[in-house]
């Protein structure tokens, strides 16, 4: 039996060639999209904004309808390939209607802030708060942007390429649960 | 604190669930604020069981990190070792072997019935039906049986490689196979005998714990949770992987989106897991394992001890580890729970620069926050035990 050279779910790349052409030509202008290892579609958004605003009409484009968050995630980009920008926020949407998937991007500073997204996908509130805990990156408009993997005393964002691989910080005690999910913070 | 001790009838008590309750398997935390019995507020704290895995991953070589996948989710650590190795070979731009991609299934099936095993014993003993954990519990064991014959071990696997599988399958697995597929669908009607249609059980799970259509939208939920609330979503149908095009099975959707419906999900997809299993059993192929590719071939054993070459080759492969180009991919598989996704940025190089887990019980754990309020205490229990939150893949 011989090694199959494609595999089987290549026929799905046809719809995803077709989802990359058409944000090319209705998404194109400023933006640049291109393509992973895997064939998928990366589009990378302006600014903060601009991404806010391609995930609304993403959402409400009648012909691709990226209508779930699969997820929300962040990365450092401290040597600078993708961007003269520190930090590379992602989403990852799914359209459950077609079955296709993009990719979005933007480059964030430092100390700039994104947009929280919250107020369309009520999931990112969780995967934001992840965001900023590991990366320290700010959400405008978050609800309740407060660590969630790391006591609220820790010092550091663990993500980042320069917090050392080996440092902990133990606390002797447990912290106090704060009540409410839209408590400040 | 001191107005409430004093206070028999304040509405503002608060109750706290966790992080060390038989009832949240795992390192939950979950503060109430209840009057009377009913849950008026609820506050989930994760991060207990944070053990910085995709820290890690930036510190280890591909193969490393390997173990620490199976670690995310315990109850069903092959489907993550599958998963994390198609993302690295999609990185690669590597397609397994036929065979490989049937054992592959086969895995992913044997462990998508372990959890969903997992999932509705102890939700039944949570709510105290010890007879069928019990009854469940000795099919686990059998499919954990069958899973260390294939690998060596039992719970953390660790048995995918990139580019294979560690071993191929041992003699006479098919026959083991083929008795386990006969037999379970027995302990399936049995189970369903004793809870599908017992008022003590549709008491306490019907119309408890109710994620409806638009919070599923709306919370990214996956997997079971999402298709008992009626939301028609496989990614095995969806976007196939492997070979799930030219298998047989039907994608199980419920409407009421309790516990009820959930436990009726998972009881079903067992039974067209064995149906898949039994397809895979017939068709499974001869042939090599593995994919006939320099760059992620493990060298045979024998090979490695006669053969100069082949010993520098093995060397490398382990001391340095593989070479993956530079780019970046997501793949993700229907896990027992829900989306599992890996999102992989490489930077070219044996160690990856960012690995991004994506677990489906992130998602659950946060509808539930919002679920639980308006039920009682008990019904949380039963809710938690239903959407089988795993602490290892929620904190990674």
């Amino acid at each position: 039996m011989k090694t199959s050279s494609v595999s089987p779910n290549a026929k799905y790349l046809a719809t995803q060639m077709a989802l990359t052409e058409y944000l090319k030509t209705q998404f194109g202008t400023g933006r640049k999209i291109e393509l992973d290892n895997f064939e998928e579609v990366i589009v990378w958004a302006k600014d903060p904004a601009d991404a806010k605003r391609c995930v609304k009409d993403f959402m409400t484009d009648k012909n691709i309808q990226m209508d779930f968050l699969s997820d929300l995630t962040a990365y450092d980009n401290k040597d600078g390939e993708d961007g003269d920008k520190r930090f590379v926020l992602v989403y990852q949407l799914f359209s459950r209607t077609f079955h296709t998937r993009i990719r979005l991007k933007c480059l964030l500073d430092e100390n700039e802030s994104a947009l929280t997204i919250v107020d369309l996908f009520a999931g990112a509130n969780w995967l934001e708060r992840e965001v900023y805990d590991m990366f320290g990156i700010d959400f405008k408009g978050h609800p309740n942007l407060r660590r969630i993997m790391m006591d609220e005393r820790f010092t550091g964002h663990p993500l980042r390429k320069e917090y050392p691989m080996k440092q902990r910080e133990p606390f002797k005690d447990n912290i106090r649960l704060h009540l409410g999910a839209n408590e400040d913070k | 604190m001191e107005n409430q001790q004093q206070d028999l009838y304040n509405p503002n008590v608060l109750i706290n669930i966790g992080p060390n309750h038989p009832a949240t398997h795992g390192t939950l935390r979950v503060m109430c604020r209840i009057n009377g019995e009913v849950i008026e507020d609820a506050n989930c704290e994760i991060g207990y069981l944070h053990r910085a895995i995709e820290k890690l991953g930036e510190e280890k070589t591909y193969h490393q990190w390997m173990v620490y996948t199976d670690r995310l989710n315990y109850c069903s650590a092959l489907n993550n070792n599958i998963t994390y190795a198609m993302t690295v070979e999609n990185l690669m731009k590597i397609s397994p072997t036929d065979r490989c991609m049937y054992i592959r299934v086969v895995c992913m099936e044997l462990s998508r019935i372990i959890d969903h095993i997992v999932c509705i014993a102890a939700n039944a003993l949570d709510l105290g039906a010890m007879t069928v954990f019990f009854l469940l519990i000795h099919w686990r064991e059998e499919a954990y049986t069958m899973i260390e014959s294939m690998c060596g071990m039992r719970l953390t696997t660790t048995y995918a490689r990139i580019g294979g599988m560690s071993y191929d399958l041992p003699d006479g697995f098919a026959q083991r196979l083929k008795k386990f597929c006969d037999e379970i669908p027995k302990a399936i009607d049995e189970i369903e005998g004793l809870l599908t249609g017992n008022r003590i059980w549709i008491d306490r799970t019907k119309n408890v714990g109710v994620i409806t259509k638009e919070d599923c939208a709306q919370f990214s939920v996956t997997g079971p949770c999402a298709r008992a609330s009626g939301i028609d979503m496989d990614l095995r149908r969806d976007r196939p992987y492997y070979i799930y095009p030219e298998l047989d099975f039907d994608v199980v959707v419920g409407s009421g989106g309790d516990v009820y419906d959930r436990y009726l999900v998972r009881m079903e997809e067992m039974r067209q897991s064995v149906r898949i299993l039994k397809q895979c059993n017939e068709k499974m192929p001869n042939g090599p394992l593995w994919v006939d590719d320099k760059r992620v071939l493990i060298p045979n054993k024998l090979d490695v001890y006669t053969k100069m070459e082949v010993l520098i080759h093995h060397f490398k492969i382990f001391m340095e580890g593989i070479d993956v180009p530079k780019g970046e991919a997501y793949t993700c598989t229907e896990g027992p729970n829900g989306e599992v996704g890996f999102y992989i940025v490489s930077r070219g190089g044996p160690k990856a620069w960012r690995i991004r887990v994506k677990s489906p019980s992130f998602t659950h754990f946060q509808v539930f926050e919002k679920t639980i309020k308006g039920g009682k205490i008990p019904d949380a229990i039963a809710h938690l035990g239903s959407v089988n939150i795993i602490a290892g893949e929620l904190d990674r």
